[in-house]
């Protein structure tokens, strides 16, 4: 019995997951957005100090060196920035196998470049952006880099004192851009933390909600089953004690008992299947593909627009009538359609008439459904014209509200 | 007199069943089987109009036995659940089963059943029917079902690639559309859920 329970919350797990997917793919786009930006930036930074060092007084030979030294730096600092998207909050600060060579070159480069530019902040950025980029701890990283933007911009004072008159107009930008570099980058990288946690959050709560859910679908199975069984006993020990004296009255027990059993099956056969819903044109498919396999040749027409046609009333409708066609029908050809004209969706299914089709049971169950359609306006017509049996319901293309039904 | 045998693992189930049908006037218990294989080869040797197949069954399941036995014997099936898991009525009718009924019938229901299908009728249950109508649909669109049904038994990329006549990059992309809609990490997986689901 549980079996069906455990079906729909694997259905219902296998849905959760493929959206959880289509999450974890946005938030991947993220991820992108922030390590380009920290990327584009960094090389937006390395192409402003080339072009300072063109437009001053420097040679070829010497632009052409810290624009390559420039370029290993942008080129290994993209190690540690790609590696922080996977990184564990518990690893440690310096991994030396990932961080080294971007701290030689970065040291390198800050060396050369200060040296060859006189200049403090070309010196020294290339050793704080990479130090940026070591595994810190939040709080400590947040002080850190507000640190080095004091000093960065302490430098640039210094620096623009010092070359005053003598370089391009363009050097505040760069100082700019210098020390703004390592606040932009540690801003984005938090941005992407906050992103992880929340992202952790919704999955964990998507996770809480399901684990209710069971939980509730649990005790409503452990509610109904501890009644009927205990209905069931009581029965059972009814009629033990009445077999000896009143045979029929105990055996009326017994038949009690057995109607008890069943409504306890049917009871969580609902519970499971009320969390199974499909679309319309979903349950129309299935129709078409059971009938194929039965060896029937289907034709089927579906109005594009069957997501907005009542489910409430036609799903029951195409069950009953595709159960009928299986069990009653001629098994040769059979027609399906669900169409919308004047206000009405009419569904219309013709089949074959077969050898058992005058059976009692098809009978009763069309009188269920005319008594189903009527409940929403609607209306249920059968025909049958020589070997073609055909079951028509239109309901209106609005569904009556129920308290305008009440209240007319 | 119909001439019945009953294929079912569960012990209990099988003889309390096979009692109560044995009550019938016109019906005769054959044989009790407690596995698909011992199924097929007392249906080959006595014959049976008609054959209770239960469907979860070890070596072979009741839609196997239906699918061998209608290739030798003429005889008719009808298979039993306890629970129909999707596309498993689909396989059934496909496989040439005359009925398929939930394990939760009374042995009369049953009964009827038999005296119907041996009649040359068919019985689907309204129940398993309603289930199977209300089967989530398939995401995958044929070309990737292609894909997934000629790889299923292990096959490389690049026999698939032949068997469908396609390019290798092709199927790789098919593969990937794939594992992304079913958000499963291999192709095994994506062919295991696929056969449980009953799209392949």
């Amino acid at each position: 019995m549980s079996s069906q329970a455990e079906s729909a919350a694997a259905v219902s797990a296998a849905a959760e997951a493929r959206s959880a997917l289509r999450l974890t793919r946005s938030i991947s786009a993220t991820w992108w957005y922030v390590a380009l930006a920290v990327v584009v930036f960094q090389f937006f930074v390395l192409t402003l100090l080339v072009s300072v060092l063109v437009e001053g007084s420097y040679g070829t030979a010497t632009v052409v060196a810290v624009g390559v030294g420039g370029l290993l730096w942008w080129l290994v600092s993209l190690v540690p920035i790609f590696d922080y998207r996977h990184r564990a909050a518990e690893a440690p600060l310096l991994v030396w196998r990932r961080h080294l060579p971007s701290l030689v070159v970065g040291v390198a480069f800050g060396l050369g470049a200060g040296l060859v530019t006189g200049s403090w902040v070309v010196g020294t950025l290339p050793v704080v952006q990479v130090l940026m980029l070591l595994n810190w701890p939040p709080g400590l990283r947040l002080r850190t880099v507000l640190a080095v933007t004091v000093l960065l911009v302490a430098l640039g004072i210094i620096d623009l004192r010092a070359i005053g008159d003598l370089a391009g107009t363009s050097w505040p930008q760069l100082i700019f851009m210098c020390a703004t570099l390592p606040i932009i980058t540690v801003s984005s990288l938090w941005w992407w933390d906050v992103l992880v946690a929340l992202d952790q959050a919704r999955i964990s709560e998507a996770r809480l909600a399901a684990t209710q859910e069971r939980l509730r679908l649990a005790t409503d199975v452990h509610d109904l089953q501890g009644h009927h069984l205990q209905v069931v006993a009581l029965q059972l020990e009814l009629a033990e004690r009445l077999m000896p004296r009143d045979a029929e009255a105990g055996m009326e027990q017994l038949r009690a008992a057995r109607v008890s059993v069943d409504d306890a099956r049917q009871g969580t056969r609902d519970l499971a299947t009320r969390f199974r819903s499909v679309p319309l044109r979903d349950e129309l498919a299935n129709a078409v593909d059971l009938l194929r396999a039965a060896g029937t040749r289907v034709e089927s027409v579906v109005d594009p627009d069957a997501a907005q046609a009542p489910a409430s009333a036609l799903g029951p409708v195409i069950r009953e009538t595709t159960t009928n066609v299986l069990r009653h029908g001629g098994g040769r050809w059979a027609r399906l359609s669900l169409a919308r004209s004047d206000g009405v969706w009419r569904y219309e299914i013709s089949n074959d008439v077969g050898a058992t089709a005058h059976e009692a049971g098809g009978g009763a169950g069309l009188e269920g459904l005319a008594r189903r359609a009527a409940e929403v306006e609607g209306v249920l017509h059968v025909r049958r014209e020589g070997q073609t049996f055909t079951v028509v319901v239109t309901v209106p293309t609005e569904e009556v509200p129920v308290e305008g039904r009440v209240a007319g | 007199m119909i001439r019945v045998l009953l294929a079912d693992d569960e012990g209990m189930i099988r003889s309390a069943l096979a009692a109560l049908l044995r009550l019938e006037e016109d019906i005769e218990v054959v044989a009790e089987c407690a596995d698909g294989a011992e199924a097929v080869a007392a249906a080959e040797r006595l014959k049976p109009d008609v054959c209770l197949l239960d469907l979860e069954m070890p070596r072979l399941d009741g839609v196997q036995v239906t699918e061998r036995l209608n290739r030798t014997v003429a005889t008719r099936c009808v298979i039993v659940t306890r629970h129909a898991r999707p596309g498993v009525l689909r396989r059934a009718l496909a496989s040439g089963a005359a009925g398929f009924l939930p394990k939760s019938r009374s042995a009369d229901e049953v009964a009827a059943v038999i005296r119907r299908v041996a009649a040359g009728g068919r019985y689907v249950d309204p129940e398993v029917a309603a289930d199977a109508l209300s089967d989530e649909r398939s995401p995958l669109t044929d070309r990737e079902l292609d894909v997934l049904r000629a790889g299923r038994h292990g096959e490389t990329t690049s026999q698939i690639a032949r068997t469908l006549s396609l390019a290798p990059g092709t199927v790789r992309n098919h593969v990937s559309t794939v594992l992304g809609k079913l958000a499963v990490g291999t192709r095994q997986q994506a062919v295991l859920l696929a056969e449980e689901r009953g799209w392949i």
